[in-house]
């Protein structure tokens, strides 16, 4: 048997050692000045301090399932089928079901202190649960078992139905009558009502969060690409094995 | 050729089974798929007419003024009275208005101005709430003294629901 | 400020979450790297 090198170090690279870096910076910022240096709201109070999370975990959540579908479709178009999108697909569902939850459980501390109810079945927070449940048993079906192949393809078909729902989600507190406001910033008539280091932090948010969300997608998917290494090499000995009891 | 998993002279696999780890993944999709059955139900059932404006209580299929409704409009200024624990103002919506009551304080950032769903039943001309949500817009501005003397001085800007 | 308990817990369980989650996938990642041959690390 021959003995491969092994590097011990992780899967940290330059670039997502950048991105680790930008994000400790901006998210340093959102911390410290959405919680003490932005101005109180004229309305709200204090608790628009809880935008400067809510909106940008609910803008990853919705990234991060384009990005599964964009590589969902590229590994159902793609002549070699590589399993590199599959795994850039999982690792970002993974990814934006965790910002999904941060940004149902913001959102509901958020609503408990403003509308006065942690919940409503509304058209925005009823679409949102049923966007995060879809990708939860995306998660599960992906967990199912088989080949790399068998799961890249069957996830593939479910991620490119569920990323039907995101414009139903954005659209539906303009589509119906909701208790939820609408897009602050992507608002329908493309003006932005909101202060100036409002804004300026918020965006600020939507940055860090977003290369965070490279961040962790990178090395997630790097450690599939390991997982499926193990499991391949796994079977190849046991292979080889009783090939050799065979020739015995 | 077979490729079945080594067990040991005791007949034990050799190697921990995957079988419980294939399990728990399907009673998650069990769960998913009972849960996604609860919000279509209430998608159909609450969230595609969430409310009727003022105005068409008794106007609008869905709003008969009979049945238990869900309204929305915007508190008028000076109309908030708070008595012996019950809040009452007046809801305004294009030009409409109505009478609420409600036991208890609505919390949030209720105030006047404020654009409000509330949940009850009209008993004669009054509206009479077990439940009231605030809705805020989705402008934000820094609090400034100025701006608050000025706002006080006008009245309610009211606000598209 | 008002309503802190909210605000601290939202960026609490936010931050919390986003910081286990970056410490997990290292924690994984060079888990892993001990185990699998620098061949099927084309990062490396």
């Amino acid at each position: 048997m021959t003995t491969a090198t092994v590097n011990s170090k992780g899967v940290g690279t330059p670039t997502t050692r950048i991105y680790g870096a930008l994000a400790i910076v901006a998210l340093g910022w959102v911390l410290l000045g959405g919680l003490f240096f932005t101005p109180e709201d004229v309305v709200q109070g204090d608790a628009v301090r809880i935008m400067y999370v809510h909106v940008p975990t609910a803008w990853v959540a919705y990234l991060a399932f384009i990005v599964t579908g964009i590589a969902s479709a590229c590994w159902l178009i793609g002549k070699k089928h590589s399993l590199g999108f599959d795994r850039v697909a999982g690792a970002s569902a993974e990814v934006g079901v965790v910002f999904m939850a941060m940004t149902l459980l913001s959102g509901s501390l958020w609503g408990r202190i403003t509308w006065g109810t942690y919940w409503v079945w509304d058209p925005r927070l009823t679409t949102t649960a049923f966007l995060f449940v879809t990708y939860v048993g995306y998660l599960a079906v992906r967990g199912l078992g088989g080949s790399p192949e068998q799961r890249a393809r069957r996830s593939s078909v479910i991620a490119l139905l569920a990323v039907l729902e995101i414009p139903l989600v954005h659209f539906s507190v303009v589509l119906w009558r909701s208790l939820h406001q609408q897009a602050s910033v992507l608002s329908p008539d493309g003006d932005i009502k909101m202060d100036g280091l409002m804004l300026f932090t918020l965006l600020f948010g939507v940055f860090g969060f977003s290369v965070l969300f490279a961040w962790l997608v990178s090395h997630r998917q790097r450690i599939m690409a390991m997982q499926d290494a193990l499991q391949t090499n796994a079977l190849d000995a046991a292979v080889s094995e009783r090939l050799r009891e065979a020739q015995v | 050729m077979d490729l079945t998993p080594r067990t040991s002279p005791d007949n034990a696999p050799l190697a921990p089974r995957k079988r419980n780890r294939k399990w728990k993944y399907v009673a998650m999709l069990i769960v998913v798929a009972s849960a996604g059955g609860i919000i279509v139900t209430q998608f159909l059932t609450s969230a595609i007419d969430f409310y009727c404006n003022v105005d068409e209580i008794g106007v609008r299929d869905g709003c008969e003024a009979n049945r238990r409704l869900r309204v929305q409009g915007v508190v008028a200024k000076d109309s908030l009275k708070s008595a012996s624990g019950r809040t009452s103002f007046v809801m305004e919506f294009n030009n409409h208005s109505v009478d609420v009551m409600y036991e208890g304080d609505p919390g949030g950032i209720f105030q006047e101005c404020i654009p409000v769903v509330a949940h009850g039943r009209l008993v004669g001309d009054v509206f009479e709430a077990n439940r009231i949500e605030v809705k805020h817009s989705n402008q934000y501005e820094a609090e400034n003294p100025d701006r608050i003397a000025e706002s006080k001085a006008t009245p309610c800007t009211q606000l598209a629901g | 400020m008002n309503h802190a308990g909210f605000i601290i817990a939202t960026y609490g369980v936010t931050f919390g979450a986003v910081i286990g989650l970056a410490a997990y996938a290292i924690k994984q990642g060079r888990e892993l790297s001990r185990k699998v041959p620098d061949k099927d690390k084309p990062w490396t």
